[in-house]
């Protein structure tokens, strides 16, 4: 089958009312699990596992999709309108996303969100389309030093974002990586910072990590400082569409966004996350107000909020091509397959090509009836922040607590969220950035893992870094970025002396 | 069960177990069961392990709950859901998967336990959290002899040897010769220290005399990924998780753990008599249903038929080989010396392993 034979065939399979009905429940069930803080897609799709043994493999598959990338949509939402990264991968909207909603401009964040998401994922759907084979290979040549020293470069690119002040910045990042470090040690097995407890051993629960972070330190804030209450009742009434200057400021970080994010979500393992942090720090880094980031630029939020759907799209190609699933939401999709008797695999394109082409086009109108329904729905997204706080916070909080309960079923992770939600809040009153302590967290134990099996797999030779061609482009991408200030600093000082 | 010094430990469990009922919504259920209880509470200091005696004619008066240690639609999970199925058909009461994942299934072992004591909750388990688990961990706060009631074995699956289609080595002898060539010489994945696959690896390596060189993963995704980019020469894997890609070429099998050949791959050969290897070489995973300690006897022995029967089928079978797993039910007691046997077994090698580090 030919690209376009392919795509025609998808589109006639997707356009079927029954396919199409459970295309829309799962974007519009992904948009509200991601609206929703804490609740993510990996609790809304284990849930929806056991109804999908009642259909057709295709259309489960292509439902659950929609739950996934539905979710990203709906992240975004309550980044922007209540500081409340609703997926940890929306977490870098709420460095400008907030801001901007403070400042009035809740309704054209939520636009610009939208529209860049939209645009991402239609980026993300042409990658997948057109290189999907090459994308699962580059998915096998990428190997633990590659992934080692990517991630590093990644680590040291987006350590600053977010904050005026670097060495908060980087105490941030610092305290996510010391974080990171509790649990079982891959490598060795030994058990790090448990205390004995169990529920420690897989690591700090990430989503409680965010929401306490985040969420619940944002309740306390709020809470005892009745100024913000007020903000809250007046914010994003003053308008809800943006200015021509907005849609040109937007235009080039979104396909930027959407261009990296589809490289990034192929890569099992990273995926979002990664992409929307790179994508916010390569926006600041070029832009020529870079000062305009954290209070409320619309680059900060078009770019990541493109590359997190863009990675959404492509992280599909080595699960789809391979049978590798990227992440444990995608090996939670190729689960529900398996049910079907369906092996997921490198022979699953060839078996079954309506599975591949058939979910390619859902995404296509997927993301389209995302954003016909999310464009409409910023009107009432923005007119819940005139719910009153005495409501809106303690409603949070249930939704905080249900979220996080639903990842393990452990009331360990309340009481964890609740104890992590204050030290969030006495951070934030230091004004240290919680979504660096974020992507310290996530990125820590990937690079530390994946350091110490290239060394183990080396026999413990460096030269490991420099022999692997991709790993050896990171490692001098990564110097250049750290020397750059350095030879800045030294130009001005020799133009002051001339 | 005896209250002995483990006591202090039982109370804390009980008090857990309580506040997780009055989560579900059952407040008022608490005291009318306690009432009912009285007299085994009385004549059993640990209170938790205390269960109404069900007739069999009455029970299940309410849904099951059965605890799972992996998140849903993972391999174990599948397993469950297969089983618990025709289960619920079976008993006329509905069965609930309740999922806690973490710590290789120990959670999904302890929560059954926290929610111990209405006759109803119950937990499918993989080999690790009853046998290696106690040693691999600080604590996994159960003692699988005194805590847990073995129900039956309900599938084994054996591991298989794979590398890379593209690698030099061709078959399990010269499998053996590569890796003798040198200390180290050959890497292999597996999915965590102490993981089925690990310990299989060196309990391989031990018998063939040779050394290898271990590199944990997380996943089998991992496994195949760094298998297939020529980065590590081989892994022990679930056949579930190597059969797709030697199908597609990609990958060759060298040799399976168990005694016979596997009905997913019958031309795979045995590791156990070949290369040198001893005859009674055998290593499999296995996934059991098991009730926490102080279930009802009669209640034990129902759920024991029915399963049993539900495996035997020759369709769900066929549903469980497709996802890796060969049925293998049994009696309460051939699970139990399953657990013993396997407990020492590979605690030698763990012994060995955690030797060399």
């Amino acid at each position: 089958m030919t690209t376009w034979e392919g795509l025609l065939f998808g589109i006639g399979f997707v356009t079927q009312p029954e396919v199409l009905v459970y295309c829309f429940l799962g974007v519009v069930l992904g948009t509200f699990v991601g609206v929703l803080p804490g609740i993510g897609a990996m609790a809304a799709i284990s849930l929806l596992l056991p109804i999908t043994y009642y259909v057709t493999p295709e259309a489960a598959l292509i439902m659950l999709a929609g739950v996934y990338y539905g979710a990203q949509y709906g992240g975004a939402v309550s980044s922007i309108l209540l500081r409340l990264p609703g997926t940890p991968q929306s977490a870098v909207t709420t460095l400008d996303g907030y801001p901007m909603a403070q400042n009035g401009r809740a309704g054209v964040a939520l636009f610009t969100a939208m529209v860049s998401s939209f645009t991402g994922s239609v980026i993300g759907i042409v990658v997948l389309v057109l290189l999907a084979g090459w994308l699962s290979r580059a998915a096998t040549a990428f190997g633990a030093a590659d992934y080692a020293a990517m991630m590093i470069l990644g680590l040291v690119a987006a350590s600053t974002i977010g904050t005026a002040r670097p060495a908060k910045g980087f105490a941030m990042v610092t305290l996510g990586l010391l974080l990171g470090c509790v649990g079982t040690d891959v490598n060795s097995g030994a058990q790090r910072f448990t205390f004995g407890q169990t529920e420690l051993l897989d690591g700090i629960n990430l989503v409680a990590l965010a929401m306490g972070m985040f969420g619940v330190a944002e309740v306390i804030a709020n809470v005892r400082n009745p100024a913000r209450q007020g903000v809250m009742e007046k914010i994003g009434l003053k308008r809800l569409m943006p200015r021509r200057d907005d849609l040109r400021r937007m235009a080039l970080p979104t396909l930027r966004g959407g261009a990296l994010g589809s490289f990034f979500g192929a890569l099992p393992g990273t995926g979002s996350t990664l992409s929307s942090f790179l994508s916010y720090s390569m926006e600041r880094r070029i832009a020529r107000q870079p000062e305009r980031f954290g209070t409320g630029a619309v680059e900060g939020v078009a770019g990541p909020e493109a590359a997190n759907n863009s990675a959404a799209i492509t992280a599909f190609a080595p699960t789809l091509t391979l049978g590798i699933p990227g992440d444990p939401i995608m090996a939670l999709m190729l689960g529900a397959l398996v049910i079907h008797g369906i092996q997921p695999g490198p022979m699953m394109l060839e078996a079954r090509p309506e599975m591949f082409w058939g979910l390619v086009a859902s995404f296509g109108i997927g993301n389209l009836l995302l954003l016909v329904l999310n464009l409409p729905l910023i009107g009432i997204w923005v007119a819940m922040l005139r719910i009153p706080f005495n409501y809106l916070y303690p409603a949070i909080l249930v939704f905080l607590c249900l979220g996080v309960y639903s990842v393990r079923g452990l009331t360990f992770d309340i009481v964890a969220v609740a104890g992590i939600g204050l030290a969030g809040y006495l951070l934030a009153l230091a004004r240290f950035s919680p979504a660096l302590l974020l992507l310290g967290f996530v990125l820590g134990p990937l690079i530390e893992t994946n350091l110490r099996r290239a060394f183990l797999i080396s026999r413990g030779d460096p030269m490991v870094f420099l022999e692997r061609p991709i790993a050896a482009g990171f490692v001098i991408a990564t110097v250049a970025l750290l020397l750059l200030p350095l030879w800045q600093a030294w130009r001005r000082r020799a133009r002051a002396s001339d | 069960m005896t209250a002995g010094a483990r006591a202090p430990a039982i109370w804390k469990v009980a008090i857990a177990g309580n506040i997780v009922s009055v989560e579900t919504g059952e407040v008022e259920e608490i005291p009318v069961k306690i009432q009912m209880t009285r007299r085994a509470v009385l004549a059993c200091t640990a209170a938790f392990t205390a269960v109404p005696a069900f007739g069999q004619d009455t029970w299940p008066t309410e849904p099951l709950r059965v605890f799972v240690g992996f998140p849903a639609g993972s391999s174990p999970d599948t397993l469950a859901r297969i089983v618990t199925d025709q289960l619920a058909q079976r008993l006329g009461q509905p069965v609930v998967i309740e999922n806690r994942p973490g710590a290789g299934g120990v959670i999904g072992v302890q929560q059954m336990l926290v929610s111990a004591g209405d006759g109803h909750t119950f937990g499918t388990t993989i080999n690790g959290p009853l046998t290696t688990a106690q040693r691999m961990m600080d604590s996994t706060g159960y003692d699988v002899e005194t805590d847990i009631a073995p129900v039956t074995l309900i599938a084994t699956s054996p591991l298989v040897l794979a590398v890379s289609a593209d690698s030099d080595i061709a078959d399990l002898d010269a499998f053996i010769a590569a890796a003798a060539a040198d200390e180290e010489a050959i890497a292999y994945g597996s999915v965590g220290q102490g993981s089925g696959a690990h310990l299989t690896a060196e309990l391989f390596a031990t018998e063939a005399g040779v050394s290898m060189l271990h590199v944990p993963f997380t996943s089998y995704a991992e496994v195949t990924t760094s298998i297939l980019g020529g980065e590590i020469d081989a892994g022990f894997m679930a056949p579930s998780a190597a059969l797709p890609f030697v199908q597609a070429g990609t990958m060759r099998m060298l040799g399976i753990t168990s005694a016979a050949p596997f009905a997913q791959a019958p031309d795979v050969p045995v590791l156990a008599g070949n290369a040198g290897l001893p005859d009674d070489f055998r290593a499999e995973l296995w996934n059991a249903f098991i009730a926490p300690a102080g279930t009802d006897p009669d209640v034990i022995a129902r759920l024991n038929t029915e399963i049993t029967d539900i495996v035997a089928d020759a369709a769900v079978q066929e549903q469980l080989l497709a996802i890796g797993w060969q049925g293998a039910p049994g009696t309460p007691e051939d699970l139990r010396e399953r657990i013993v046997t396997d407990t020492a077994m590979w605690g030698d090698v763990i012994d060995r392993v955690q030797a060399q580090q």
